[in-house]
């Protein structure tokens, strides 16, 4: 399923998706962006999967549960994800919900990227 | 995450505080963006709610409203939910209410459990709970009573309190 507010980037099996969206509330959103992402796992074996979210501003507790699902997508295909650019109030979420344990979590999508260079799958 | 226990209670919540706000709207999903906008800009307008806490007054009100509407009305629009805000001198207070029966706590994953990392929902009323001051729902859960101490009012005590502690 397409979703026009995602941008994304593949250097071999590295790649990096951007969500252009300040807003992950919506169910249509949500459905749209957990499907392209879990897309992006489904073709890549081995996907060091860098989801940037620094443009998003609010969520909801489904859009967490689709990350999960995004996770298990990747660990599937022996892959991984980071998710980068959380706002402060958002990766209190994802820590209170213990999800640091299933994701990495960086400031910056190059950072990501570049610790997925040094230490390929 | 620590479990807490969530009180659900069959009968009404508490007459107090005051209601300064009472709406329904019809169990349409469709109108959820424009219920929260307006209840998270009045809470925050009137600096119940720091700004900084907007993402997680969304998150809430994501979540007890999408649970009255297509949980507790079975998103039936001719089914209505009800919102009150109330607000007294430390607190405020969000009630959100459906024409359902209610639910169990049993209903929720159990967070201890190592299993549940990977469950792709029930993450929202435990959310909930780490964030506001209370979380009760009333009628046997068709009506969710959220509060958090007002922005405004960081420390103070209750009058009644502090004379009940003095010095």
């Amino acid at each position: 399923m397409a979703c026009d507010f995602l941008m994304v980037q593949r250097y071999e099996n590295i790649v990096l998706a951007k969500v252009m969206k300040e807003r992950l509330l919506d169910a249509a959103s949500i459905t749209s962006l957990g499907e392209a992402l879990v897309a992006e796992c489904d073709r890549t074996v081995k996907i060091s999967l860098v989801i940037d979210v620094s443009e998003v501003g609010y969520l909801s507790s489904s859009m967490i549960g689709k990350l999960v699902a995004v996770h298990k997508a990747a660990k599937l295909g022996k892959g991984r994800v980071a998710i980068t650019g959380l706002k402060p109030t958002l990766l209190q979420m994802f820590k209170i919900t213990q999800l640091d344990k299933l994701f990495e979590f960086m400031p910056e999508a190059e950072q990501a990227i570049m610790m997925y260079r040094r230490k390929p799958l | 995450m620590t479990s807490k226990p969530l009180s659900i209670f069959p009968g009404h919540p508490p007459a107090v505080p005051p209601v300064l706000l009472e709406r329904c709207w019809p169990s349409r999903i469709d109108l959820k963006q424009q219920i929260m906008d307006e209840i998270v800009d009045l809470l925050i307008n009137r600096g119940w709610v720091a700004e900084d806490d907007r993402a997680w007054l969304y998150l809430c009100f994501d979540e007890v409203v999408v649970n009255a509407m297509l949980h507790g009305n079975e998103g039936d629009p001719r089914l209505e939910i009800e919102l009150t805000v109330r607000v007294d001198e430390f607190r405020w207070v969000v009630t959100v209410s459906d024409q359902g029966d209610g639910f169990v706590e049993a209903a929720i994953p159990d967070e201890s459990q190592p299993e549940s990392l990977l469950l792709e929902h029930g993450r929202g009323i435990r959310l909930m709970q780490e964030w506001l001051d209370e979380l009760t729902y009333y009628h046997h859960g068709s009506l969710a009573w959220m509060s958090r101490r007002r922005a405004d009012r960081p420390t103070a005590l209750p009058i009644s309190d502090s004379m009940s502690h003095p010095l």
